[in-house]
């Protein structure tokens, strides 16, 4: 066991420090959501200077213009994003760490070629269409239905809770291709343009602060057949395949750490860094981050090994959770009554064991991965 | 970064757990929890393997973390962490006596006192050592714990010496990290059982592991139980660094009531009998939760030294 960066890693962390300064300048404090437009085109910028240093999309091959980074450099720039003040990609990470990879695993040579060069230029900007009124941690209801007809799938049904659709010009769908087909055999994904006749976008109000869900429906929307992504029928596959990159693609650590940190200081600054009850619940939150850290760290190194798909992730994921919670516990300690003033947000941080997997499934996970249970038994 | 064992990591593993298997066991665990004895045999049979003198044999704290898990596991009566990662670092090595450790003002049960030759106790700045006589250490009614306890007296603490200033720090956080991978074996062979009853006793037709409400409970324990590992593996790596060791420690130690309480509540009434073994593991996390103050202590110095004004600005020098 060796727990120290390599040479190689503590240079590389240092030069994209030099050049995240350099690109957000030292007094970037977070976009303004608010302005889509202006949101959008400022995590577009950010995103283009990455892909002309090669940062985008290093952890992908190179024969689509990636650099073969390894797990762990992806894991330091996941470390090194994780501002302060929010993700400065905007919905760009999901790009680079699931749909290209989907793409080039699932798609065919055209979509590669239209796809894969847009995405590592940071152009592209897209939603997740997965979750659906009545399809939520399971996922494999979903209903939305795609009837083939000729060249096209006429598409109608609709996704809820989807996050970015006010600023993607493609939406990443899950369709039920075979209506006789209950579960995950019938399901199909498209790769959709957002400006499609037939798709409307309803904002939905969050409560979280994020401000970012929406309900998109689909009437009679035709689609392309040459724009499904993987085979027809076989669209589960190419889910597993991507959510498994999603729940680790985040160092959510590093951002319960930026939160504890500023409780910290606030601690101190009101005097109460040597209370023995505000000294205890940092420093649990504290370990519940590190322990965090460190089983995503598992993650990586696994991956780094070529190891298949394991519950690991599935660990990592519901330890980042507890983290989260822990650090909103140790806010509410230390800032009272002054916490209802701005930062909601690290207040709450209800959202971390609902998104990209509910803690719930990701127990499922493992319950029958990681410690060999039967399959649930549900119901009486 | 690479977290796979070393060859030589997971032979120290696979030997020890043949080992204990042929020494330890649950049989002669029950015998010496009876007898509130000190397994003097396990600790001959590991000093013959060569698990006693690690750094001898240039093996670090790792090693002797991994190895302080598999005694923990196999719930073996010896004072194996406070031997092989503790007692090096203020005596020179392995002193290949049963050591208790304790702190000021020490009037109140230490585990494994009773037995111990050597006693290091925590002062402030200094440590102190305690070479054991007769009469220095009253044995304690263990009042259903499952390590033998024993008190010092007053003249016994007079006794001890000085081991140098400075070396109170020492032995804190090499007794934090000692302590944390004690907690962490016990409560993994306290799970290990658990998960094993899970998959076998049946109720309502079916495997009670079937149930998702104890599906989500365990699997909640092992992914807490799984951090705390690596985080006390970091440590260790670290050479008991001070944040990192206080980390492992409040990690460990505030799990520890939660694993026992939960593996018998998963268990139900069988736990609770003397025939059934949970209890030889349950009744151990109880002292290991509140050696050196508990969770509580050992968060408030790791948040001391972490979140300390200074701490914070280095570690986010690059964001602000």
């Amino acid at each position: 066991m060796d727990f120290d960066w390599t040479d190689d890693d503590v240079r590389y962390r240092a030069e994209l420090r030099a050049f995240l300064q350099e690109a957000l300048g030292r007094d970037w404090r977070g976009y303004d959501k608010t302005d889509h437009g202006a949101y959008k085109a400022a995590a577009g910028e950010f995103c283009r200077k990455m892909a002309e240093h090669g940062y985008l999309t290093q952890s992908w091959p190179r024969e689509y213009g990636g650099q073969d980074a390894s797990a762990w450099r992806s894991a330091i720039l996941s470390e090194e994003i994780g501002s302060p003040y929010g993700e400065p990609r905007g919905s760009q990470y999901m790009n680079v760490n699931w749909i290209g990879p989907a793409i080039m695993r699932f798609g065919t040579p055209d979509q590669k070629a239209y796809f894969l060069p847009r995405i590592s230029a940071g152009d592209v900007t897209w939603a997740q269409g997965f979750s659906e009124p009545d399809a939520g941690s399971d996922l494999a209801s979903l209903r939305t239905r795609a009837i083939r007809d000729g060249d096209d799938y006429v598409v109608t049904g609709e996704k809820i809770w989807t996050s970015h659709t006010a600023i993607a010009e493609w939406i990443f769908l899950l369709v039920r291709t075979d209506a006789d087909e209950k579960r995950s055999k019938g399901i199909s994904v498209l790769l959709v343009p957002m400006d499609t006749p037939g798709l409307t976008v309803h904002q939905i109000p969050g409560v979280a602060g994020e401000g970012a869900f929406s309900n998109p429906v689909f009437t009679e929307m035709r689609v392309p057949v040459a724009n499904r992504l993987g085979p027809e029928n076989g669209g589960w596959a190419v889910v597993r395949y991507a959510l498994a990159f999603e729940r680790i693609g985040v160092a959510h650590y590093r951002h319960a750490e930026n939160q504890l940190n500023a409780v910290a200081r606030a601690a101190n600054a009101r005097g109460l860094g040597d209370d023995p009850a505000v000294q205890a619940k940092l420093g649990e939150a504290w370990e519940a981050i590190e322990a965090a850290r460190l089983l995503y760290y598992r993650v990586v190194d696994l991956r780094a090994k070529d190891a298949p798909p394991s519950a690991d992730t599935s660990i990592a994921r519901v330890a980042g959770t507890r983290a989260y919670q822990l650090v909103a516990d140790a806010a509410d300690l230390v800032l009272g009554e002054y916490g209802l003033e701005g930062v909601g947000r690290s207040r709450f941080n209800l959202t971390a064991g609902i998104t990209s997997g509910t803690t719930e499934v990701q127990l499922d996970q493992v319950a029958t991965k990681h410690l060999d249970l039967p399959r649930p038994h549900v119901g009486a | 970064m690479d977290l796979s064992p070393t060859t030589e990591q997971q032979q120290i593993i696979d030997a020890l757990r043949v080992l204990l298997e042929r020494n330890a066991g649950q049989a002669r665990v029950q015998e010496m929890v009876r007898a509130q004895a000190y397994d003097h045999e396990l600790d001959a049979v590991l000093d013959e393997a060569g698990f006693l003198d690690m750094a001898a044999a240039g093996l670090g704290p790792v090693e002797a973390g991994l190895a302080t898990i598999e005694v923990g596991k196999a719930v073996g009566t010896v004072a194996y962490a406070a031997g092989a990662l503790v007692a090096p670092r203020l005596l020179g090595a392995n002193p290949k006596v049963p050591v208790a450790i304790t702190r000021m003002p020490a009037d109140f049960p230490v585990r494994l006192a009773q037995h111990a030759k050597l006693v290091l106790i925590d002062d402030g700045d200094e440590a102190r050592l305690l070479e054991v006589a007769d009469g220095d250490v009253v044995a304690q009614p263990n009042g259903g714990v499952g390590w033998p306890m024993g008190k010092l007296t007053q003249e016994a603490l007079g006794k001890a010496r000085g081991l140098g200033p400075g070396t109170g720090e020492t032995l804190r956080r090499w007794w934090r990290l000692a302590l944390a991978f004690e907690t962490i074996g016990v409560m993994q062979g306290a799970l290990d059982l658990t998960l094993l009853y899970l998959k076998t006793r049946r109720q309502f037709g079916r495997a009670i592991g079937e149930f998702q409400t104890l599906q989500h409970r365990i699997s909640e324990l092992v992914i807490t139980l799984e951090g705390a590992r690596w985080v006390a593996l970091e440590a260790a790596f670290r050479d008991a660094a001070p944040i990192n060791a206080a980390t492992a420690a409040g990690r460990a130690a505030g799990l520890a009531n939660l694993v026992a309480r939960e593996c018998h509540q998963m268990h139900g009434a069988i736990g609770l009998t003397r025939e059934y073994p949970l209890h030889l593991w349950t009744t151990r996390l109880g002292p290991l939760a509140v050696e050196m103050g508990g969770a509580a202590a050992h968060r408030r110095e790791a948040a001391r030294l972490r979140f300390s004004a200074e701490e914070i600005e280095r570690r986010e020098a690059y964001w602000l």
